[in-house]
């Protein structure tokens, strides 16, 4: 920078030389201050180890979002499923075939006949009836009757009458044994149904 | 750079030339450069997909977002059918061979599995000599059961036991209207409603990818979410409770009669929503499999049969309409009616009585009612009983709808217009006959049935609901009337045939039917008999319409002794739910004889 302002001075002719030399306005180069590089470097660096620390800083409570997400979005799901397995509980607790199971062990029954009480006037609506085990509502099916080779007939064994009796009584014990082995058997039926 | 021109180096052999190394170093990055386009244009010209794929696959996960799917529900919103989250159980049978009997014996007390069936299975990691590294423990289990189990034999140290979405569909209340709900079978539903309206309650499902690093999403890694669109509730008019207690007032009626089925078809009179269609034998919709076949469905819309007496109401109703008849209308009824050489006789034997047609409807006289109906002309009862609707399906949205069988006009001769009039010879569907009554009930106008609140879209396109219901007029008002004042002898102690069917301390109007029934076997009349009630309370002020039929009862009773008290249940009951208190007036003294 310095070189061609000294070229173009000894170009100029040389009289009154001191005069003029103190005359002459020349561009003083710019001074430069020679800045202490330290500063900047550390102002650079410190802006640099900023931008890096708060980039790390942001990414790991992004991570930490990312985990709380996770852990939150599975806590969601868990208690959605919670929740819903609860409701079908609970309508299986409402089922009405469950309801009317547990009001019949109370020993309640079906009512005869509908019948309302006008608050007003204090009168009956209705015929109310008293409830027999002709209106009764049976809830449960009848258990399936047994196939034959499981309900074997009652195994009857004769036995001799004692010699003691006479042949009167023999004669009638013989269709009263009969009688006796078919009810057996029907009120195995019975109970089988 | 800036060295002045006297520092340009002077061309000498000695350095080499600049300009030669500059061209081969050219040249060495020129062919550097276009290897490098020629990948380029490799990867993302000729390909690029399946390498974006490759590279998305690194970390990428990509899950299913499943669209619940929606609930069926019973008119007060209670659900006959429920989407639960749900999982299965799987194991890897290498890795639980160790301890196979330990993770048995655990996973039957947790999940009421079967004991020996998932020993082996846990045991068994060679099937034909490949390795077998998934296996079913248990399906359709609750999400949280599932996973508190997986989560326990983790600690306990079982290793390979896993879960997997699974979705469970559950009925709660078994099977209550289990006959109109149908069922979802492993993936796809199979019957009832769940297939007829699945559009509507299965939804769409979505999906979502994101970037996964150490179990956990990476943030601000790609993520594309397609959200799900969930199922919509149906909505029934159905009323689980009454449901219930039809069922099971028709179960019991069919078993003490020995019966093979019924059915029960409740409706609101003034609405036409279908309370309850309750049908016996019936099945479980948690156990589908469990069930024989015939019973998957729902009889009262799928079966047809011959409606017999109950069919009378409707003669007799267009008769009144078509001002040919009274109630007070008198009649000689002889023991017999021989009609061109086939003999007509009434279910009970007698001499030449003399009946008004109110006694014909309350004795359920065929003779009667065939003399009454001579006075038709040809074609009338035909266009009455299209217009009741019969022949014709109630489209409510029940999949395999009957028709029923109405014989065309040109098909009629006199004697089979005799049969029709006391209801043989055409058949019917049980709520297509609950709909013809109810016209009587509803002050002669047929409300047309409907099973959806609301409206629906079957699979068939076709739109069904109560916002479609359509009414039209069939019998005056008048008419109509005065067919329900003759219904009301029917029930009546002393001159009625069906005194079991009254509902203390209200007015009903019903008919019973007892009709002969073709056999499956033989396609003829075999023997066996439908028997029915229909009838509707208070008769004055119709609220509800009920219709019971039981087929093939082997007790020997017939409509007013089998379906009859089916009937006072089932309408005792309804009353009381609904809250509807007698009218209190006089009831019908209707003259029977003459």
């Amino acid at each position: 920078m310095s070189s061609p302002a000294m070229q173009v001075r000894t170009r100029i002719p040389r009289f009154a030389e001191s005069a003029v030399e103190r005359a002459r306005l020349t561009v003083v180069p710019r001074r430069r201050r020679a800045a202490g590089r330290a500063p900047f470097l550390a102002l650079v660096s410190m802006v640099l180890l900023a931008g890096v620390i708060g980039l790390l800083l942001f990414n790991t409570s992004m991570q930490q979002a990312s985990f709380t997400n996770t852990a939150l979005e599975q806590q969601a799901d868990r208690l959605a499923a919670r929740q819903q397995s609860l409701e079908m509980e609970l309508e299986q607790l409402r089922d009405p075939q469950r309801i009317a199971g547990a009001a019949q062990r109370l020993g309640m029954v079906q009512a005869c006949s509908p019948a309302f009480l006008r608050l007003g006037s204090g009168r009956v609506m209705g015929e109310p009836c008293a409830s027999t085990a002709a209106n009764s509502l049976q809830i449960r099916p009848r258990p399936p009757v047994k196939p034959a080779a499981l309900n074997p007939p009652a195994n009857v064994v004769t036995v001799e009458a004692p010699a003691a009796q006479t042949d009167a009584a023999n004669s009638s014990a013989q269709p009263e044994r009969g009688t006796r082995e078919r009810a057996a058997r029907d009120g195995k039926k019975k109970n089988n149904r | 750079m800036s060295s002045p021109p006297s520092h340009a180096p002077t061309p000498g052999v000695r350095r080499g030339s600049p300009q030669l190394r500059l061209r081969i170093g050219f040249l060495v990055i020129a062919i550097a450069l276009s290897v490098l386009g020629a990948r380029l244009v490799q990867l993302q010209g000729l390909d690029p997909n399946s390498y974006a794929q490759m590279a998305a696959a690194e970390g990428t996960t990509e899950v299913e977002l499943p669209a619940e799917r929606g609930d069926i529900l019973d008119r007060n919103g209670r659900p006959l059918a429920d989407s639960v989250a749900g999982m299965m159980v799987w194991a890897d049978p290498e890795l639980t061979d160790e301890h196979a009997a330990d993770i048995a014996a655990f996973l039957y007390k947790k999940l009421d599995v079967d004991y020996v069936s998932t020993l082996a299975k846990l045991r068994e990691h060679q099937v034909d000599g490949s390795d077998v590294r998934f296996e079913y423990i248990a399906r359709r289990v609750p999400a949280t059961l599932a996973t508190e189990v997986v989560e326990e034999a983790e600690r306990l140290d079982y290793e390979g036991l896993g879960t997997r979405r699974d979705p469970l569909r559950s009925y709660p209340a078994g099977d209550v209207a289990a006959n109109l709900v149908g069922f979802i079978g492993t993936d796809e539903p199979l019957a009832g409603m769940e297939r007829t309206f699945d559009t509507l309650l299965s939804g769409t499902d979505g999906s979502e990818r994101y970037e996964v690093g150490g179990g956990n999403r990476i943030p601000l890694g790609e993520s594309t979410i397609t959200e799900p669109v969930n199922g919509a509730d149906l909505h029934t008019t159905i009323d689980q409770d009454l449901q219930w207690f039809a069922q099971r007032a028709v179960r019991q009626a069919v078993e003490a009669a020995r019966a093979d089925s019924g059915f029960a078809v409740v409706m609101d009179s003034r609405t036409g929503e279908l309370l309850a269609v309750a049908d016996d034998p019936t099945y479980d919709a948690n156990d589908p499999a469990g069930a024989d076949k015939p019973d998957l469905g729902s009889r009262a819309l799928q079966g047809v049969y011959e409606p017999g007496s109950v069919q009378k109401v409707l003669t007799v109703s267009s008769l009144i309409d078509q001002g040919l008849v009274t109630p007070r209308t008198q009649i000689v009824v002889p023991p017999a009616l021989n009609r061109d050489g086939r003999v007509i006789h009434d279910w009970f034997g007698h001499g030449t009585i003399h009946m008004t047609l109110t006694g014909a409807i309350a004795q359920s006289s065929n003779i009667g009612t065939v003399l009454a109906a001579d006075r038709f002309k040809q074609g009338q009862l035909y266009d009455y009983l299209r217009a009741f609707g019969l022949g014709q399906r109630t489209d409510i949205g029940v999949r395999g709808e009957t028709k029923g069988l109405l014989p065309p006009l040109n098909s009629w001769t006199s004697q089979l217009e005799d049969r029709i009039d006391f209801g043989q010879s055409l058949s019917v569907n049980g709520v297509q006959m609950a709909a013809a009554i109810n016209t009587i009930a509803n002050g002669g106008v047929r409300v047309s049935p409907s099973l959806i609140d609301g409206t629906a879209t079957t699979d068939s396109g076709q739109q069904v609901g109560t916002d479609h219901t359509t009414r039209k007029r069939v019998v005056s008002a008048k008419a109509a009337r005065d067919t329900a004042l003759m219904m009301e002898r029917v029930v009546d102690p002393e001159v009625g045939v069906a005194p079991g069917a009254a509902v203390p301390g209200y007015r009903v109007a019903g008919k019973t039917g007892t009709a002969q029934r073709v056999g499956e076997e033989c396609g003829c009349y075999d023997g066996s008999f439908t028997v029915s009630f229909a009838g509707f309370a208070p008769a004055d002020d119709p609220r509800f319409t009920i219709y019971v039929v039981v087929q093939n009862p082997r007790n020997g009773g017939g409509g007013g002794s089998v379906a009859g008290p089916v009937f006072s249940k089932i309408m005792s009951y309804t009353l009381r739910r609904y809250g509807v208190p007698p009218t209190g007036t006089r009831p019908s003294r209707l003259p029977v004889e003459w």
